[in-house]
This record gives structure tokens, C-alpha cells and sequence, in this order.
């Protein structure tokens, strides 16, 4: 799976619980899902549980703490896929 | 050094599910979780428990200078309106009625103001307002720092009057510090 990929299923998963639309409009690796999608941040474990169902990973605290961005969520992604 | 969080009671049960799988466990401690399953409310007591870490969330990244992170796993709640993180304690005052948990999280006792408002656009100019009057003086301006921590300035110099705000659903709020 590349990046482009990763990004595209990210974005399906993110899509609910974001309340600025132009922020996914304009989604790229440096987006942070607070201050540029408005994601409420209870919701941000739904994205996690999201991610870990999606990807079949378990996604431990640590890793958790960084995702906060598309980047970071990625990054955790690749890593936890050891690709 | 303060903090403050409001949690919409209707919102928020509309916005997520606890009872999905992992998530009680993704946020809560084990005793937290313990606390909440044998609650006649769980609801209540998970959002008094979020309110409570987000609280205390601000004034721990604000006091240590952190980069945001997502762990709120990390702040552990008592019944006695205590927050542990970090091997730091913080003291919280909440206020919960039927439409909303309102938290406020400080280190030691401090005096502070605080309002809550309902359906409320213009927070920024309430705040100011009420800023103005508790230090009299005239010109006060809310700007954000890099880590979108509000601070307050003065005459166009930054003070060090501790702020924060809090907005979630129907519900704004704010508080800041009087005296050290």
C-alpha cells in the first residue's frame, strides 16, 4: 500500500466526525484533525478504533498520543503495517 | 495556572457511542472504567470524567510547554475532584446539571472568574469585557500562541493573566485567574 492509498482510506475513515469541510477539501500530510478539520476531540478514539478495524493493527497508547495529524496518523500506520 | 472544559450532555451523546468496543478502554483507566460501569449514570460520569482530563490537559501542556498530544488515558480521575498526571496533582471544581459538565482545573488555590453562557457568538468580547473590569484597565486583545494557548495583552503587551476557553455544543465558557 502507498501513500496515496493510505491517505484516501484515512480520509473515508476521518470523514464523519469532521465539521470544517473545507479543511478535507483541502486534506494533505500536514493537516491536524483539531485545528484544521474540527474534529471534536472525544471523537478522535473513534478515528483511532477506526484506523485499528480498517488496518487490522492495534494502536497502543504511545502510538495514539500522536494522532493528532494525517501525517502522524500515517506514520503510525506504516509503522504498526512494518511497511 | 487554569483550565477549563465543557461538555454539552446532549451533543456529546449524539456525537460518540461509549458503548463501542475499545472505546471506554482507549480513554479511561481501569478504575475509571470501574467508577463508570457501576454508576446508575454512566453517561454522566464518563463526560464529568472527559471534562475532568481536558480540563487538566490544559493547564498540565501549558505549565510544561508540550507539543499537543492525544492521551487521555494519561490524566487519572478521582471521585474527589483530583487529577493525577505525570506524578503532578491537579484540583478541579466541576459543575454538573442536566445540560452540561463544567470542569475547571488548577494547581493550588487561586481565586478566578468564571461564566458559562448558552448560545453565546461572541465569547471573545465577553471575556474581554469582563477582563477589562476585574484589572481596570481599557485595552485588551485575546491572542494565540503557537500551541493555540490563548494569552491576554494588555495595551498590546502580553500579560500573564491565565485564561482559557472551552466551547461544545450550545455551551461556552471561560475562566481566568485573578490572583496568584
Amino acid at each position: 500500500m502507498n501513500k496515496e492509498e493510505l491517505l484516501s482510506k484515512l480520509k473515508t475513515i476521518i470523514s464523519p466526525y469532521v465539521q470544517n469541510e473545507e479543511g478535507l477539501k483541502n486534506l494533505n500530510m500536514h493537516t491536524d484533525f483539531i485545528k484544521d478539520l474540527e474534529i471534536n476531540s472525544a471523537n478522535l478514539v473513534d478515528v483511532v478504533l477506526d484506523v485499528e478495524d480498517e488496518f487490522d493493527i492495534e494502536i497502543d497508547n504511545e502510538s495514539m498520543e500522536k494522532m493528532l495529524t494525517v501525517e502522524a496518523s500515517i506514520e503510525v500506520i506504516k509503522n504498526k503495517l512494518s511497511i | 495556572m487554569i483550565g477549563n472544559d465543557i461538555v454539552d450532555f446532549q451533543v456529546a451523546n449524539q456525537q460518540s457511542n461509549w458503548q463501542r468496543r475499545g472505546w471506554l478502554q482507549k480513554i479511561y483507566t481501569d478504575i475509571e472504567q470501574h467508577y463508570i460501569l457501576t454508576s446508575e449514570n454512566p453517561e454522566t460520569l464518563i463526560w464529568k470524567f472527559w471534562s475532568m482530563k481536558e480540563a487538566t490537559y490544559k493547564v498540565h501542556q501549558r505549565r510544561f510547554g508540550f507539543s499537543p498530544r492525544y492521551n487521555p488515558k494519561s490524566f487519572q480521575c478521582t471521585l474527589r475532584n483530583k487529577v493525577y498526571v505525570d506524578s503532578e496533582q491537579y484540583n478541579l471544581n466541576t459543575e454538573v446539571n442536566k445540560h452540561y459538565v463544567h470542569s475547571i482545573a488548577y494547581i493550588s488555590e487561586t481565586s478566578y472568574c468564571t461564566v458559562v453562557y448558552k448560545n453565546e457568538n461572541d465569547v471573545y468580547t465577553k471575556i474581554k469585557e469582563k477582563i477589562a473590569e476585574e484589572f481596570d484597565i481599557s485595552i485588551v486583545s485575546i491572542v494565540k500562541d503557537k500551541n493555540r494557548i490563548p494569552v491576554i495583552c494588555m495595551n498590546k503587551k502580553k500579560a500573564t493573566i491565565p485564561v482559557s476557553l472551552t466551547h461544545h455544543g450550545d455551551y461556552t465558557a471561560f475562566v481566568f485567574q485573578k490572583s496568584k
